[in-house]
């Protein structure tokens, strides 16, 4: 692709950058969260967020379970209040409007929401007419769905006959059917085999493709890595990092992590890391020490060799490039799936 | 408006695709007061007797006049009597044979003239229920009839005894006259109390009627009477089930997910509430339509629809309204499911919708009026029995609105709280 002063650019569905990564022209932005909090009782599930996606792009929420993903999106579905914060979509408060921004919006939930006496075709017609679609236009919305999630040929079935998968893809669809411009995917892959789970991913590419701004959650490193054009890092209610994957990949410095598990304290590593040049400890806690360790040189294999050699009472040590869940180790001190 | 229907379509197809519960719950107050019309409406033949056995030792007046009461035009009503040796009637109780067996020990009439102390002995069959105590009511009726008797008649009666085992010889004039002057004062003594008797027995049977009669015909009447006597009551309690039955869907679809997403939607709590009303109410007007025609094969006489049809859209209301404040305040399914059985029960029986009121005790029928079956059951029978017009509805049809519209204001409020606090999402 050529622009007017002749050099290459990279198009991404979000901004027009150049080679150098300066903004050639600016997406609107979709969806505005400013300052949300939300408390139950003494817990603050989210605390104090704040994050903007632009039109057509694929954000996700990434983190463990228990992070505040699910209630951040309650939020951002008007299902939920915040204490604190405003939610914007397309420049219109939701606390102020909130029929005005539902219409626009579709929800995937995390456990499919279906009548399970009616069929597939029958659901789609329900939800698509609760968003005012009648005659041609509905059975048009309920056939492109059913294509776009490869239930056509079963859409006449009660979905109780349904397996696990089919009921997710048919949950993704009734999010779809009204043509929505932007969707909240709440963690639509859990729980489901790999067959479906590509089947989904695939079916979220093609909303992406066709326009529609996406906030998608998941606690699966691979599935942000491979859908999300940005990514949130999401835990104990605060979003600990923003970015690209390249970016947010580039913030951990091309460092590796070395986490070394046993019964030593961990103060006995101090003076082995301070002898180290490039080696820091990240997080220290009984039997388990997290380091990052600079690749360049022998890095980590000094490092195992020094800590092995100090005759510490030591299980087993792990090394880890440069990853998601790198960082979300060296952000948080335990891996995304602990 | 749209936006309702649509919801109420598709419930209603939900319903249509699951109808096992609806039709169970509706079938309920016509198999149940169609059994008991059945059981209780064929006349006295339809009433299973008492089968007495009475062993007689005695052959004094008085024990004669003690097994004859059971084989008199009004006892044998009730009574199928046996007169037996005690030992055949005790072999016959062993068998199964009779309800029970009343002993008339020797010297009875004797002991009772002589003012000592004497013994019916009744043995009653433990593998029934009512019939046995009917029959020692009825004996113990009888002791309390010859003890009184004998203690008004003393003075005649000693003059009497003499006589009475004079053996053989006839009594002179001057002697019945003298016995007859003492029956006679004692019962003028005695007629403030005795004539006329200080309770009197009128029954009465649904319809206008005052007794039953034997013909076939009048059978089928009586059946259709007591059809339509329990059918209202009945009928109120089962239309509160069927309206309790569309509400719980607001705690189906919480467990489903479907109302968080249709929140998330262009729903709002108002919208969702006044769908899941709409389709109580359509529901609740369907089953009613159904029973109205059941009942109407069992009426005999004409009523007034109106009357009938404003306090069936005044149930309606109330049921709607009960059950979305029951479905408002619940926090789970199954906590609602046992306090709307709980309620409805309660309410059901005080309110007079499973007996009559005038056979409850006073404090139950002093808080009726403040449950809805109550006006209902009472707008159904006074339309029902006492062919009640528009007018005199009136007061059952605005209290029944009134509950509806208040608990259903209340309902959809208790919804709204529990979305905003983000128990339904």
């Amino acid at each position: 692709m050529a622009t007017e002063s002749g050099g290459s650019v990279i198009v991404r569905p979000v901004d027009v950058l150049d080679n150098s990564g300066a903004v050639l022209a600016r997406i609107a932005r979709m969806i505005e969260a400013q300052g949300l909090v939300k408390s139950f009782g003494s817990l603050r599930a989210v605390d104090g967020i704040g994050f903007h996606v632009r039109k057509g792009e694929l954000y996700g929420l990434l983190g463990p379970n228990g992070a505040g993903k699910t209630t951040t999106m309650s939020m951002l579905a008007g299902l939920l209040q915040p204490d604190e914060g405003q939610i914007r979509f397309d420049g219109i408060d939701l606390a102020a409007r909130p029929l005005a921004v539902k219409q626009q919006l579709g929800v995937v939930p995390q456990e499919p929401a279906l009548y399970e006496t009616l069929s597939a075709r029958e659901n789609l017609r329900f939800w698509g007419g609760l968003y005012g679609l009648s005659g041609k236009d509905l059975s048009a919305a309920v056939d492109r769905v059913l294509q776009l999630v490869g239930l056509s040929d079963r859409s006449k079935e009660p979905i109780r006959r349904y397996s696990g998968g089919m009921k997710r893809r048919l949950n993704l669809a009734l999010g779809l059917v009204h043509g929505p411009r932007a969707v909240l995917m709440d963690e639509p892959t859990v729980g489901i085999d790999p067959q479906a789970r590509l089947n989904i991913l695939e079916a979220v590419k093609n909303v992406t493709a066709s326009g529609a701004t996406v906030i998608y959650t998941t606690h699966y490193l691979e599935e942000a890595e491979e859908l999300c054009d940005r990514i949130a890092i999401m835990d104990h209610g605060k979003i600990l990092a923003e970015g690209t994957l390249e970016e947010l990949i580039r913030r951990v410095g091309g460092r590796e992590l070395v986490t070394v598990r046993g019964g030593f304290a961990p103060e006995a590593l101090e003076p082995i890391v301070a002898a180290l040049p490039g080696v820091q400890i990240t997080s220290a806690a009984p039997g388990r020490v997290v380091l990052t360790v600079e690749r360049a040189g022998r890095g980590s294999v000094d490092v195992l060799a020094r800590v092995l050699g100090a005759g510490l009472d030591v299980d087993g040590v792990s090394v880890q490039p440069p990853s998601l869940n790198a960082l979300f180790l060296n952000l948080t001190g335990r891996e995304l799936r602990d | 408006m749209s936006l309702i229907a649509h919801l109420v379509a598709k419930d209603l197809k939900r319903k249509i695709r699951s109808p096992l519960g609806f039709l169970v719950v509706l079938s309920f107050p016509v198999l149940f007061a169609g059994m008991i019309a059945l059981a209780f409406g064929r006349g006295g033949d339809a009433i299973p007797k008492v089968r007495m056995l009475v062993a007689n030792e005695d052959d004094g007046i008085l024990a004669s006049a003690v097994a004859s009461a059971f084989t008199s035009q009004q006892g044998a009503r009730v009574f199928e009597t046996r007169s037996v040796e005690q030992a055949d009637g005790l072999e016959r109780m062993e068998r199964g044979e009779a309800s029970a067996l009343l002993v008339i020990p020797a010297g009875f009439t004797r002991d009772v003239l002589d003012g000592k102390p004497v013994v019916l002995q009744l043995t009653r069959n433990p593998s029934e229920g009512i019939l046995p105590e009917i029959a020692e009511q009825a004996a113990g009726t009888l002791a309390d009839v010859l003890e009184g008797g004998r203690r008004v008649l003393d003075e005649p009666l000693a003059e009497l005894r003499p006589l009475l085992r004079g053996g053989g010889e006839a009594p002179s004039d001057a002697e019945v006259i003298a016995v007859s002057l003492l029956v006679k004062r004692a019962l003028e003594r005695s007629g403030d109390l005795l004539f006329p008797p200080a309770i009197t027995l009128q029954s009465e049977i649904f319809g206008g009627g005052t007794e039953a009669k034997a013909s076939g015909a009048n059978d089928e009447g009586n059946t259709s009477a007591i059809f339509l006597l329990i059918l209202p009551g009945v009928a109120v309690y089962a239309i509160f089930l069927v309206g309790d039955q569309a509400m719980r869907d607001v705690m189906t679809e919480r467990t489903l997910g479907t109302l968080r997403r249709q929140l998330a939607g262009p729903v709002t709590v108002g919208t969702y509430v006044l769908g899941k009303a709409a389709t109580t109410a359509v529901l609740s007007l369907v089953s009613l339509a159904v029973l109205t025609a059941v009942g109407a094969l069992a009426l005999r006489d004409p009523v007034s629809v109106p009357a009938f049809a404003l306090v069936s859209l005044a149930l309606v209301l109330a049921i709607t309204g009960t059950s979305a404040v029951i479905y408002g305040v619940s926090r789970t399914e199954r906590q609602a499911a046992t306090m709307a059985s709980i309620i409805y029960l309660v309410m059901a029986f005080v309110g007079g919708s499973f007996f009559r009121l005038e056979s409850l005790p006073a404090a139950l029928r002093a808080i009726a009026p403040f449950t809805p079956f109550y006006w209902a059951t009472e707008g159904y029978r006074a339309v029902l029995e006492r062919k009640a017009g528009v007018a005199a509805v009136l007061p059952h049809t605005g209290v029944l609105a009134a509950i509806g519209v208040v608990l259903l204001t209340a309902g959809a409020a208790a919804l709204r709280r529990a979305a905003k606090r983000g128990a339904v999402a």
